[in-house]
């Protein structure tokens, strides 16, 4: 699972890199140090430090309760020290929900996340939102997820 | 006609009586379907008497596939003449039990091709219903046949039949994390099985314009849904909006112009319309909210959709052009999904509530709500082009996908046989 994350974070970093930057393929040739590790280590010190990469919301409900208020809290501060990172907000919903309604369901979940770290000042830059409405497992959660 | 022959029809005709009939239901047409014969001679002869039985057969497996429509078996033996096709003896299929008659012909052309032709009899009356000739390509006799069925179906029950149609759906192989989708089209009597899209990324919700030859689809192949379309043809996808907003939900117009769809705009998901070739997304909805699943009506002028603007999600109905927008669904519960039936009459549904998701109709005036399914994980209705008949996904206990089918008169769903597991389907309109 842990390693299908790490692959699934690696392939992020490719293919956002590639489809929304393309800029960032015409700078000069990366550095040495393998990026990956850069990655999980900042990944790791996020989790350490925010307490939880993952809130969750009660059932067909888009309303931040006070629990995940205060990881975003934390998440924030974090971002906010870290100003060169971008995060990608992915919204889950349940799997009782239909499938169309499952996807802005998690999408709205992410963007309750994403208005709410920029209310504690995180720059909109830094974030991104995405959605999986049902089609991964998990339950009513959205996690924030360290791309570059 | 032999006696072998004689019991299977008396066991059929105790079958017929024996099941469960509902009191509303209109009584079932015993079809006779004499083996198709053909004038060619010699080598060619037996060549076209080959496909001609082949014909005949799949012919009785389309026509029993339906709720209005019993085929006495077909029996090889049983020799039937070329003037016989147009000139049956009624007598003998009147005793045999049957209300209707089916017979054809098949006959070589001289530039390969092959005649099919079809005749449609009211054995009580003794009238033709309909004939019809097709000229198909030596190897597309199945398309013939089902056309013939086609001509069958719509004589005695006046719908469109739905046997030369196709069903795109979502295949499924794996499980959790490593599950792979992709987007699937087949005959709807499961020939010429093919995959559209390579498993790379997930897919969901594909749907076929009206003749077939495009199927829109969402992918997460750039990290968040997308629609995109796809030309069958060529197999090339292309994106159907240019921003890199959160798009889903597609589905064509009737006309196959226009597609509707979903996009978000930060939390509010609304309804857009946009040309089916491109052009500019044109903005339906504006209620705060998740607007989705938009269906056209049949005559392209309304969208039927789903909101939860008033606090739970529930059907709307609006004119194509966003104005007159009004409630649908007050039966308590979440209703989710709509599907607008091909004859106008009904719409199909999801409903939600204590016992899971149901399938469902109501008419398109919002009365006589009907659910047809037990659930517990049903959704994603779609109409066969007969408005007879439906096609959804149920989920079991440990989150697999199958494909049933389920009529409207309120049958037992059957299962759709397919490869692997699967989603999302979605029949198409009859193919020209």
């Amino acid at each position: 699972m842990r390693k299908a994350v790490a692959l699934l974070a690696a392939l992020l970093v490719a293919t956002s890199a590639a489809a929304q930057l393309p800029g960032l393929r015409k700078r000069a040739p990366q550095p040495a140090q393998p990026a990956l590790s850069g990655i999980d280590a900042l990944r790791a010190d996020f989790l350490m430090r925010s307490g939880a990469d993952t809130v969750y919301f009660g059932q067909d409900s888009a309303l931040l309760a006070v629990p995940a208020k205060a990881t975003l809290a934390a998440q924030a501060q974090w971002l906010l020290q870290h100003p060169e990172i971008v995060v990608r907000i992915e919204g889950q919903a349940d799997p009782g929900d239909t499938r169309d309604h499952a996807l802005a369901m998690g999408a709205r979940r992410a963007e309750e996340v994403r208005s709410y770290l920029v209310l504690l000042g995180v720059p909109a830059a830094q974030l991104s939102v995405a959605t999986w409405g049902k089609e991964r497992p998990g339950v009513g959660r959205v996690v924030t997820i360290l791309v570059r | 006609m032999t006696t072998g022959r004689i019991f299977s029809i008396a066991a059929f005709c105790a079958a017929v009586a024996a099941a469960p009939v509902q009191a509303q239901q209109p009584a079932i047409s015993v079809v006779a379907i004499p083996p198709m014969t053909t004038p060619d001679t010699g080598g060619k002869g037996s060549q076209s008497l080959g496909i001609a039985w082949q014909a005949t057969q799949m012919i009785a497996t389309d026509l029993r596939s339906t709720s209005e429509l019993m085929p006495l078996p077909p029996n090889q033996k049983d020799f039937y003449s070329y003037p016989e096709v147009t000139a049956p003896t009624f007598s003998k299929w009147r005793s045999a039990g049957a209300k209707t008659l089916v017979t054809g012909f098949v006959q070589s052309r001289a530039d390969g091709r092959l005649t099919f032709g079809c005749y449609v009899y009211d054995v009580d009356k003794g009238r033709e219903l309909a004939r019809k000739g097709f000229v198909v390509g030596g190897d597309d006799w199945r398309r013939a046949a089902h056309k013939c069925s086609g001509l069958a179906y719509t004589a005695v029950t006046g719908a469109p039949g739905v046997f030369d149609t196709r069903i795109t759906y979502v295949a499924e192989t794996g499980t959790g994390d490593a599950k792979v989708k992709r987007v699937a089209i087949m005959d709807s009597d499961g020939f010429d099985h093919r995959y559209l899209t390579s498993g790379d990324s997930i897919v969901l919700t594909p749907r076929l314009s009206p003749k077939g030859a495009q199927v829109a689809y969402v992918t997460f192949a750039g990290g968040k849904p997308a629609v995109r379309v796809l030309d069958i043809g060529s197999g090339a996808p292309r994106p159907l909006i240019v921003s890199d907003a959160i798009s889903f939900a597609p589905r064509f117009s009737p006309d196959g112009n226009r597609i509707a769809f979903s996009m978000m705009l930060g939390a509010n998901s609304d309804i857009y319309v946009i040309g089916a070739n491109g052009g500019f997304p044109q903005r339906l909805t504006t209620a705060p909210g998740i607007d989705t699943d938009p269906s056209f009506s049949p005559d392209g002028t309304k969208i039927v959709f789903e909101s939860d603007r008033s606090g739970t999600p529930q059907l709307y109905v609006m004119e194509a052009d966003g104005s007159k927008q009004r409630r649908l669904t007050f039966g308590g519960g979440w209703y989710a999904a709509p599907d607008w039936s091909p004859d106008g009459q009904w719409i199909a549904f999801t409903r939600r509530g204590a016992d899971g998701r149901r399938i469902g109709i109501i008419a398109a005036d919002g009365s006589g709500e009907k659910l047809l399914t037990t659930g517990p994980g049903d959704d994603g209705a779609s109409w066969a082009p007969s408005s007879r008949d439906i096609v959804f996904q149920r989920t079991d206990a440990v989150r697999r996908n199958q494909i049933y089918r389920v009529s409207i008169d309120g049958t037992e769903p059957r299962k759709i046989e397919i490869p692997q597991d699967g989603a999302d389907p979605d029949w198409s309109g009859v193919m020209d």
